[in-house]
C-alpha cells in the first residue's frame, strides 16, 4: 500500500490540514478529531479530579478529630457520596478513555478513530452528565445514600429529595459516553490497524485497550439498567427492589456490582497498559514476556466478571456460594503476578534509564502491590467479615485505585507530555511532587489499614473520644493535606512547563511505537502517508519513519474529493482491505448530546411531556446523522473514479458500520441478560415474590405479533442475500414490506401491552414484564424505522447494488430484535405457564 | 515510611472496638488469619520491591534472546504463577475451614441461645423469643455458650458488627441472617451499625453485655417478672 | 478461517467463555437448589449436591485441557507469514488451560463446606 506522492511535504501538510483541521472558533465546538476530543476528555476530567479531591479535603477535616461538628450528618453524607460518584464516574473512566481515545489511533497508524462523531457524542454526554451531576451540589441537594445507592435507602421513601435522581439520571447520561467510546475503541483496533500490523504486531497497550473496552460493553449495561429501574421505582412508583409488592433489596446490589467490580479492572486495565508500554521504553529494550502479558490481560478480562459478590460477603448468601467468589477473587491475583514479574524481567534484562515517569512506575508497583495483597485478604470470606464496611477497606481500595490507577496515569502524563506540547516535563518540580504526593499518600492510607482493625466503620460523619481512632485520623488528614500539596505541585509543575519547557527533540524517550512518529504537537491528521508495519517496535527499526512519512512516502498520501480517508484492515493480519471515509466536523454530535440534556433535566424537574418531546429530538438528530452517511452528498456520493483496490467501505459488505452494529448490540443484549437475571432473581429469591393469578398477557395476540416480526426478518433477509448474492431487484419493495409487516408487529405489541391488566405499582412480576414489553417495542419500532429510511435511500439511490454496505448493517439489529422477542416469549410467557401447570 | 509503619501497627492494637483484642473463637480466628497473612504479605511486598530496585540499578551488559527468554520463564513462572497459586492454596486451606466453623450450624448437643434484633433507623430492637423480654441498643448473652441473632431489619438495609466477638452481617427488610456469636469471658463489648444507614448512621451503636451462665439465668429471670 | 479452529483469535476467550458459563451454572444451580431441595444441614459436606460439583468441575477441567492440548498442538513450528497462527495458538492453549486450573478450583471447597448454610 505504500504508494507515495511526489508533493512537496508543505504542500501535502495544508491539504491534509484543511480536510483534516477543526473549524477556527465556536466552530471548534463542531470537532470530532480523536486529538481534540480525547484532549478535552483529559482536560474536563482533570477539573472533576479536582472538584473530587476537594471533597476527600473536606471529608479528611470533618473526620481529623474525634465529636467534631464542622460538617453535619446532612452535609458529610453528600460529600462522601459525591467524591466516589466524582472520582470514579467523572474523572477515572473518562480520563483513561481520553487518554486511549487520544493515542490509539496514533499507536496503530492511522488518523482518527473509526465513528469520530460518536467520540464528539460521547464527550459531550460526559460533559453535560457531569454538570448535572455536580449542580446538585451546588444546590445543595446532592445524592446522599453512598456513590452503590444501596435501596431501600435510596429510595422515594427514605430519599424523598432530588439527590438519588441526579445520580441515576446523571450517571446514565455519563455512561452514554462510557459505551460510546467502547464501541469505538473495540472497533478501531480491530479494523484500522495499520497495513501488515498483525494481532501479534500490535503495541501491548492496545491489547490493553481493547479489553478495557470489551469490558466496557459488558460491563455497564448491568448498572444502565439498574439505574433505570430505580429510577422507574422512586418515579413512578413500580416494584423492583421493594420486598413488599416482591421485589428485593438485593437484585439492586447485584446489578451495581455486577457492574462496580469490573469496572475496578475496567480502571487498572488501561492503566497498567501505561506501565507496560513505558517499562520497555525506559529499560531500552522489547517487552520481556509479551505473549504472557496477553494471556494475563484476557484472564483479567473474564475473571474480573466473576468477583462481584465479594463486595456482598455480608449479605447473608450460603458460605459456600461465597467460596466460589472469594476463590474466583484470588485466581485474579494470577495474571496480577504474571504482569509484575515480566515487568521485573524486562526490567532486569535491560539497562534502565531512570527519569521522572519512572520514579511514578516505582510508586505504582510499591502502592499498587501493596493493595493488591490486601485484597486477598478481603477475599478470604472469615477476615472480610471483620473489615468489611470498616476503614481498612477504605484503605485498599485507595491503595488499589490510585496505586492501580493514578500513579500509571502520571507517569504516563509526564511520558506523553512532550507529544501534546512539543516540550519536556521538568525533574526538579516533578519530584517534588512526586515525593510530597508518594508521602501523604501513605500517611493517610498505610495507617488507615490499623484504623479499620480497631473497628472504625465506613460513612460515620463522626467517632467517639473513647475509642482511641483519634490520633490515627489526625494522621491520615495531615497525610491528606500533604497529598493535596504534592497535586498542586505537579499541576504547577505541568502548567509551567508549556511555557518553559526544553524543546523537546524528535521521539524523545527513544520509544518505540508509532505514536512518536507524528509531528509534535500532534496535526490533526496525524500522518501525512500511512506506513506499513511489519514490527511490533517500528520506532526502533525504522528509526526515519517520521520523515518518510512526512514526505509522503507512504500510503494515502493524496488526498481525494476532500474526503478524510484512513485505511480499513483485516482484523487479525492487518493487511488493508478497503479505504474508510470518515465523516467531516459535524454539529450532530453536539445537538443529540443538548437533546438528551433536555430529556435528562426535564425528567429531574417531572415535565414529562418536555421529556416526550425531547425525546423526539433525540430520534431526530439521530436519524439525520444516520442520512449523513454513505453515498450521501455530505458523505461520499458515488463517482465513476471510484478506488476500486481496495475500494471505498461504503461499497463492501462489511465496513466497519458493522461491526459497530455487533458490538452496539452486544452491550444492548447485556443490558436484557441482566433483565432476564432481574427476572429469575426475583422469581428465586425475593421474600415476597408473588404472581397474578391470571397472566396479564394475552397470548394469541403476542404470538400473533411475533409471526408478523418473524415474516418481517424472513423478508429482510432475502432481500440482504439477494443484494450479497449480485441483485438488487425488488429491493425497494422488499424492504417496504418488512418495514409494514415491523410496523404490523410493533402495534400488536402496542396492543397487547394496552390491554394487559399489568399493576407495575403493585407487583414487581407485573413492573418487570412492563420493561420487558416497553423494551421490545422500542426495538422493533426502530428496526421498523431504519427499514423505512432504508427504502427512501433505495428510492433516491443512496443504496444499491454498487452502495450495499447499509442494509447489511440494519440486518443484525433486526435479528437481535427477534432474538429478543422469542427469549422474551420463552422467559416471560411459556415459562411461567410450563411453572403453574408443574 | 514502612520502618515508621510496623512499629505502630504492632503497639495500640487494642481499643473498645478492637477486631485486633479479640474475646471470642469468630473473632479470635479472623485475628491470627490477620497476623498470618500479614506477616507473609509483608515479607512477600518487600521482596518484590527490593527485586524491583535490583533490577532497575543492576547493569546486565548484552542480554541475548535467549537469555531473555531464560529470565522471563524464571520470573513469570516463578513469581506470576508459582507463587500466587501457592500462597492461594495455603490461604485457603487455613481460611476455609475456619470460616466453616463460624456458621450457625446444628450443635453436637442442646439448641443455641436465641436473640432476635431488628435493625431501624437509628436504633436496634432486641428480644428474647419466648420471655416477652424486648430492649433497645443493648444485648445481654451468656459467655462462653454460642448464641445465635436472628436479623433482620425494619426499614433500610443496616448491619450488625461487635468486633471483639466476631464478624458482621447485614440486617434486610424481608430477610432473616444468623450470626453465631460467642463471647470467651463476661464483659461489655462494644457493636455498632456498618452498614451506611442514613443521617443517624455514625451515632446507631449497642452494647453486648456476657455474664456468666448462671448469672444471666438470674437477669433473665428477672427481667421476666419485671415485664 | 473457522472459529473453530485452534488458530482462530476466538479461541483466545472460547476456554474463559466456558469458564463464565460454568460459574453462572455453579452459582446458579446452586442457588436454586439450595431453594428448592436443600440437602440436611446435619449432612455437612458429604450431599449429593457437593458430589454433583465436584464431578461436573473434574469433568469440565478435563475438556478444557483436551482443548489446550489441541491448540497447543496445532501451533505451527516455525512463525508462518505474519507469525498470528503460532502466536494465537500458543496463547490460546494456555488460557484453556488457566481456565481448566479455575473451573477446578472453583468446586474445591465444596469438600469442606456444607452446601446451602
Amino acid at each position: 500500500m505504500s504508494e507515495g506522492t511526489n508533493k512537496p511535504a508543505e504542500e501535502l501538510h495544508e491539504e491534509l490540514e484543511r480536510v483534516w483541521g477543526n473549524k477556527p472558533g465556536w466552530g471548534a465546538a463542531s470537532a470530532v478529531n480523536h486529538t481534540t476530543v480525547g484532549l478535552r476528555f483529559l482536560i474536563t476530567g482533570l477539573g472533576f479530579f479536582l472538584v473530587g479531591g476537594l471533597l476527600a479535603m473536606l471529608v479528611r477535616t470533618q473526620l481529623a478529630l474525634p465529636e467534631q461538628d464542622i460538617i453535619g450528618p446532612e452535609l458529610y453524607n453528600q460529600l462522601f457520596t459525591m467524591h466516589g460518584t466524582v472520582m470514579m464516574f467523572l474523572f477515572a473512566i473518562p480520563v483513561l478513555e481520553g487518554a486511549a481515545m487520544y493515542l490509539i489511533p496514533k499507536m496503530i497508524g492511522t488518523r482518527d478513530l473509526v465513528f469520530p462523531r460518536l467520540s464528539a457524542l460521547g464527550y459531550y454526554c460526559y460533559l453535560f452528565g457531569g454538570l448535572i451531576i455536580l449542580s446538585s451540589l451546588v444546590l445543595q441537594i446532592a445524592p446522599d445514600a453512598g456513590w452503590f445507592m444501596y435501596t431501600p435507602l435510596s429510595n422515594a421513601e427514605f430519599s424523598p429529595g432530588k439527590g438519588p435522581d441526579f445520580w441515576l439520571i446523571g450517571i446514565t447520561f455519563v455512561e452514554i459516553s462510557a459505551i460510546s467510546a467502547g464501541v469505538e475503541l473495540v472497533v478501531s483496533i480491530l479494523r484500522t490497524r495499520a497495513n501488515g500490523m498483525a494481532l501479534n504486531k500490535m503495541p501491548i497497550f492496545c491489547w490493553y485497550i481493547l479489553a478495557m473496552a470489551l469490558m466496557i460493553i459488558f460491563g455497564f449495561p448491568p448498572l444502565i439498567l439498574g439505574s433505570i429501574l430505580l429510577e422507574l421505582e422512586r418515579a413512578a412508583g413500580w416494584v423492583f427492589f421493594d420486598v413488599v409488592g416482591g421485589g428485593d433489596p438485593l437484585l439492586w446490589q447485584h446489578l451495581f456490582w455486577l457492574f462496580g467490580h469490573p469496572e475496578v479492572y475496567i480502571i487498572f486495565l488501561p492503566a497498567a497498559g501505561i506501565v507496560s508500554t513505558l517499562i520497555p521504553v525506559f529499560a531500552q529494550r522489547p517487552l520481556v514476556g509479551y505473549r504472557w502479558i496477553v494471556l494475563a490481560i484476557i484472564v483479567m478480562g473474564f475473571i474480573s466478571f466473576g468477583l462481584w459478590v465479594h463486595h456482598m460477603f455480608t449479605v447473608g448468601i450460603p458460605q459456600l456460594a461465597l467460596a466460589f467468589f472469594s476463590i474466583a477473587s484470588m485466581l485474579v491475583a494470577i495474571p496480577t503476578a504474571i504482569q509484575i514479574f515480566a515487568w521485573l524481567a524486562t526490567l532486569w534484562t535491560g539497562k534502565v534509564v531512570f527519569r521522572l515517569p519512572m520514579l511514578w512506575i516505582l510508586g505504582f508497583l510499591i502502592v499498587f502491590v501493596a493493595g493488591g495483597l490486601t485484597g486477598v485478604m478481603l477475599a478470604l470470606v472469615p477476615f472480610n467479615w471483620q473489615v468489611h464496611d470498616t476503614h481498612f477497606v477504605v484503605a485498599h481500595m485507595h491503595y488499589v485505585l490510585v496505586g492501580g490507577m493514578l500513579f500509571p496515569l502520571v507517569a504516563g502524563f509526564y511520558y506523553w507530555l512532550p507529544h501534546v506540547s512539543g516540550r519536556m516535563p521538568s525533574d526538579t518540580l516533578g519530584r517534588w511532587g512526586f515525593w510530597l504526593f508518594f508521602g501523604g499518600f501513605n500517611m493517610t492510607f498505610l495507617l488507615m489499614h490499623l484504623t479499620g482493625l480497631l473497628g472504625m466503620p465506613r460513612r460515620v460523619y463522626t467517632y467517639d473520644a473513647e475509642m482511641g481512632w483519634g490520633w490515627l485520623n489526625l494522621l491520615s488528614s495531615v497525610g491528606g493535606f500533604i497529598m493535596a500539596i504534592g497535586v498542586a505541585v505537579i499541576i504547577l509543575d505541568i502548567t509551567l512547563h508549556f511555557r518553559f519547557g526544553r524543546k523537546a527533540k524528535s521521539n524523545p524517550w527513544n520509544a518505540d511505537t508509532l505514536e512518536w512518529a507524528t509531528p509534535m504537537p500532534a496535526s490533526a491528521y496525524n500522518f501525512a502517508s500511512l506506513p506499513d508495519i511489519d514490527t511490533r517496535h517500528p520506532m526502533w527499526e525504522h528509526p526515519n519513519l517520521p520523515e518518510t512519512i512526512e514526505q509522503g512516502h507512504h500510503g494515502l498520501s493524496e488526498v481525494m474529493y476532500e474526503r478524510r480517508d484512513i485505511f480499513g484492515s483485516d482484523a487479525i493480519t492487518g493487511k488493508v482491505r478497503e479505504v474508510i471515509h470518515l465523516p467531516t466536523n459535524s454539529w450532530l454530535p453536539l445537538q443529540t448530546a443538548l437533546m438528551i440534556a433536555v430529556v435528562c433535566i426535564s425528567l429531574l424537574v417531572k415535565v414529562y411531556p418536555l421529556a416526550l418531546v425531547a425525546s423526539l429530538g433525540v430520534l431526530f438528530f439521530a436519524l439525520r446523522w444516520g442520512w449523513h452517511n454513505g453515498a450521501h452528498p455530505v458523505a461520499s456520493p458515488w463517482r465513476d473514479d471510484d478506488p476500486v483496490d481496495p475500494p471505498l467501505h461504503s461499497r463492501t459488505f462489511d465496513g466497519p458500520g458493522l461491526w459497530g452494529m455487533v458490538v452496539s448490540l452486544m452491550a444492548n443484549g447485556t443490558l436484557y441478560v441482566s433483565l432476564l437475571f432481574g427476572w429469575f432473581y426475583l422469581w428465586t429469591a425475593a421474600p415476597q415474590w408473588s404472581v397474578p393469578e391470571e397472566a396479564p398477557i394475552s397470548l394469541w395476540p403476542l404470538l400473533a405479533s411475533g409471526l408478523a416480526l418473524s415474516a418481517a426478518v424472513l423478508i429482510y433477509r432475502f432481500a440482504v442475500t439477494q443484494l450479497r448474492n449480485g441483485s438488487d431487484a425488488h429491493l425497494q419493495k422488499m424492504l417496504w414490506i418488512a418495514a409494514s409487516l415491523g410496523a404490523l408487529h410493533v402495534g400488536l405489541l402496542a396492543w397487547v401491552l394496552i390491554a394487559a391488566p399489568l399493576k407495575p405499582s403493585d407487583l414487581a412480576h407485573d413492573a418487570v414484564l412492563s420493561v420487558m414489553l416497553y423494551y421490545l417495542l422500542l426495538h422493533a419500532g426502530l428496526a421498523t424505522i431504519f427499514t423505512v429510511l432504508q427504502a427512501l435511500r433505495v428510492r433516491i439511490g443512496y443504496v444499491s447494488l454498487r452502495l450495499p454496505y447499509e442494509p447489511v448493517v440494519v440486518q443484525p439489529f433486526w435479528i437481535y430484535t427477534l432474538g429478543v422477542f422469542w427469549m422474551s416469549f420463552a422467559a416471560f410467557v411459556l415459562l411461567p405457564m410450563v411453572w403453574e401447570v408443574g | 515510611m514502612w520502618a515508621l509503619g510496623i512499629p505502630l501497627l504492632l503497639s495500640g492494637c487494642d481499643g473498645p472496638m478492637s477486631a485486633l483484642q479479640p474475646a471470642g473463637p469468630s473473632a479470635q480466628a479472623s485475628a491470627w488469619l490477620w497476623w498470618g497473612m500479614f506477616s507473609a504479605f509483608t515479607l512477600v511486598l518487600l521482596v518484590v520491591v527490593l527485586l524491583w530496585l535490583h533490577a532497575m540499578r543492576r547493569d546486565p551488559g548484552q542480554v541475548t534472546d535467549r537469555e531473555a527468554q531464560r529470565v522471563q520463564n524464571r520470573w513469570v513462572v516463578g513469581g506470576g504463577l508459582i507463587l500466587p497459586i501457592l500462597s492461594i492454596t495455603v490461604i485457603l486451606a487455613f481460611g476455609i475451614p475456619l470460616g466453616q466453623r463460624m456458621l450457625p450450624l446444628p450443635l453436637d448437643e442442646g439448641e443455641p441461645v436465641r436473640i432476635n434484633v431488628t435493625a431501624h433507623q437509628w436504633w436496634w430492637e432486641v428480644s428474647y423469643p419466648d420471655t416477652g423480654i424486648v430492649l433497645k441498643d443493648e444485648l445481654h448473652i451468656p459467655a462462653g455458650v454460642p448464641v445465635d441473632l436472628h436479623l433482620t431489619s425494619s426499614d433500610v438495609v443496616h448491619s450488625f458488627w461487635v468486633p471483639r466477638l466476631g464478624g458482621k452481617m447485614d440486617m434486610f427488610p424481608g430477610r432473616t441472617n444468623i450470626l453465631r456469636l460467642e463471647a470467651d469471658y463476661p464483659g461489655t463489648f462494644h457493636g455498632s451499625c456498618t452498614e451506611f444507614c442514613g443521617k443517624g448512621h455514625a451515632h446507631m451503636q449497642f452494647t453486648v453485655q456476657a455474664h456468666e451462665p448462671a448469672d444471666y439465668q438470674a437477669w433473665l429471670k428477672q427481667r421476666q417478672t419485671d415485664e | 478461517m473457522s472459529v473453530w479452529s485452534p488458530l482462530h483469535p476466538a479461541q483466545l476467550v472460547f476456554g474463559l467463555v466456558i469458564w463464565s458459563g460454568w460459574f453462572v451454572l455453579l452459582y446458579g444451580g446452586l442457588s436454586v437448589a439450595c431453594e428448592f431441595a436443600p440437602p440436611p444441614d446435619k449432612r455437612g459436606a458429604v450431599t449429593w449436591l457437593n458430589g454433583v460439583m465436584l464431578f461436573c468441575g473434574a469433568i469440565l477441567a478435563v475438556l478444557l485441557i483436551w482443548l489446550a492440548r489441541r491448540c497447543w498442538n496445532a501451533a505451527p513450528a516455525h512463525d508462518d507469514g505474519d507469525g498470528s497462527g503460532r502466536f494465537i495458538a500458543r496463547i490460546a492453549a494456555a488460557a484453556y488451560l488457566i481456565s481448566a486450573l479455575a473451573a477446578f478450583a472453583l468446586t474445591l471447597p465444596s469438600v469442606i463446606l456444607p452446601p446451602c448454610v
